[in-house]
């Protein structure tokens, strides 16, 4: 369709009842601007978030999907980015994206239970993880005070131990 | 100790001694550990990268044997290819960035890389066919730093490494075998394609991606969950034999029927590597194996293997630079290889070894 003023490609099209009678209005962006009609500035929200969510789900079922939208607390890797790089980014995501790896581990190791070396002692979960993910954030926000408070509780502990 | 201290030595795994030293020129096993409390190195910001490596030094000052520490962070990149060409530090680790390391013993079978995929990447290596010695000392050495630094560690999945594919034992058993017998014949494909059908990976002297040069290979597990660490060391000590046979196999197959034909390529070989003026590392690599194997079958008699294994690592690019003390560019390198190899092979060498 051309535009109603020039003959380009019409891009903004308008229909309005007036009494009872329907109006069209087709114009080319440069036209619509002139008359006062301005297309808005920005694109529209296309929700990216999910359309990527929906493709997940629809290529490679609801589980991932549901571990998809996972993201891990202590050092915010996300799912789908561990997938892309294979490599996690902290111990806790073994324990976040366990439902992820129930498949991937028999399928390289032919096992998912560990059967050798066991240490003395294992913190399995270590609470200092998480009081530096806190303290990486405090610094992202440019959190100063936070910062230096969760700084002291990691040092005093670190010298009770 | 520092890096030009490093240039008047060699490792310990170069020496040629150990048993079926002919072939195996070293056996390594290396483990991944992770510091509990901190996020693993590629999602560590610089203030704990270096608060891991800290972490680290303070551990191995109480340990035994004394380990040295080298800052690669500090070092510029000819002293980073250094290290990478001795098998002290990874190409991944040269490359990367922010602090970062590795912990050496004198005689360098020790090396523990400090954040690189892995926060520890703990190294132990020994000349010949000796993965169980290997194994003892590794484990002894991991009982020494789990005293003072709490790893990441589950119950049902073992050492949690940045890759699944490491969890559990965290170990890679290797031995880097030389086999230019099968390279020869013609059957080293054939080998290769019935260690991977058992879930082993054959890769170059340099590690993944590398290629097999001077007829290198490293054979090691690819799993790591599921099996003890025994079981594991003890697939390699089965297989590898049957490897060596084929190649003993492949050398006296050309020794009975090509005798001349060896005997002379050997020959040409060694007396390149005397009297070249310039000769490139391909090049090298290549007469050296040749050489290496003309030792091993009595076809050469005035030189020891490990004067040969040493020359693998020291006529590479890096080492013949900080032998010179200056940069060089290609054609200088050259030269400069031709001269090394000439006072270490040529008629006016000092003594047999």
């Amino acid at each position: 369709m051309t535009c109603q003023r020039c003959s380009k490609t019409a891009s903004v099209h308008l229909t309005e009842r007036r009494e009872g009678e329907r109006f069209e209005l087709h114009l080319c962006a440069a036209c619509a601007r002139k008359a006062g009609i301005t297309p808005p500035d920005s694109l529209p929200d296309l929700k990216l978030d999910a359309v990527v969510d929906e493709l997940i789900v629809s290529n490679v079922g609801e589980l991932v999907g549901e571990l998809a939208r996972l993201v891990c607390p202590a050092c915010g890797v996300k799912y789908m980015e561990f997938r892309a790089s294979g490599r996690f980014g902290c111990p806790e995501d073994y324990r976040i994206f366990a439902a992820g790896l129930t498949g991937i581990l028999p399928r390289y190791h032919g096992s998912s239970r560990h059967v050798g070396k066991t240490p003395a002692v294992h913190p399995e979960a270590s609470p200092r993880l998480h009081l530096r993910a806190r303290l990486r954030e405090a610094i992202v926000r440019e959190d100063y005070e936070l910062a230096a408070r969760l700084r002291d509780q990691l040092r005093s502990e670190d010298h009770h131990a | 100790m520092t890096l030009d201290d490093l240039t008047q030595t060699s490792g310990e795994w170069l020496k040629g001694i150990g048993p079926e030293s002919d072939i195996v020129m070293c056996s390594r096993i290396r483990l991944a550990r992770n510091f509990a409390e901190f996020p693993f190195t590629n999602r560590a910001n610089r203030a704990e990268k270096a608060e891991i490596e800290n972490h680290f030094k303070n551990a191995i000052a109480t340990i035994e044997p004394k380990l040295d520490y080298i800052d690669v962070n500090a070092l510029s990149t000819l002293d980073r290819q250094f290290l990478v060409e001795r098998q002290i530090i990874s190409r991944e680790l040269a490359a990367g960035e922010g602090p970062r390391g590795a912990a050496v013993s004198r005689e360098e079978n020790i090396a523990i890389m400090v954040n690189e995929e892995d926060h520890l990447r703990i190294q132990y290596m020994l000349s010949g066919f000796r993965l169980q010695e290997v194994w003892d000392a590794i484990n002894r050495l991991d009982d020494q730093l789990e005293e003072h630094l709490a790893f990441a560690f589950s119950p049902q999945l073992g050492y949690l490494t940045a890759c699944p594919t490491n969890v559990g034992t965290g170990i890679r058993v290797g031995v880097l075998l030389h086999l230019p017998g099968l390279v020869h014949n013609k059957q080293i494909d054939k080998v290769f394609r019935a260690l991977q059908k058992i879930n082993l990976a054959v890769r170059g002297l340099y590690g993944e991606g590398t290629q097999a040069s001077g007829d290198f290979y490293q054979i090691s597990n690819q799993q790591t969950l599921g099996k003890s660490e025994p079981e594991l060391i003890r697939i390699l000590t089965d297989v590898v034999p049957q490897v060596l046979q084929y190649e003993r196999g492949a050398r006296n197959t050309l020794l009975t029927e090509r005798r001349e034909v060896l005997h002379d390529q050997v020959s040409r070989a060694y007396g390149v590597l005397k009297t070249a003026q310039t000769i490139s590392s391909e090049e090298t690599m290549l007469l050296l194996s040749a050489v290496r194997m003309g030792i091993n079958l009595e076809l050469i008699d005035d030189l020891s293997i490990a004067t040969v294994n040493e020359l693998f690592i020291q006529t590479q690019e890096a080492h013949l630079q900080k032998l010179r003390g200056s940069e060089l560019g290609v054609e200088e390198r050259n030269i400069a290889r031709a001269a090394y190899l000439r006072s270490k092979l040529g008629a006016g060498r000092q003594s047999r070894h």
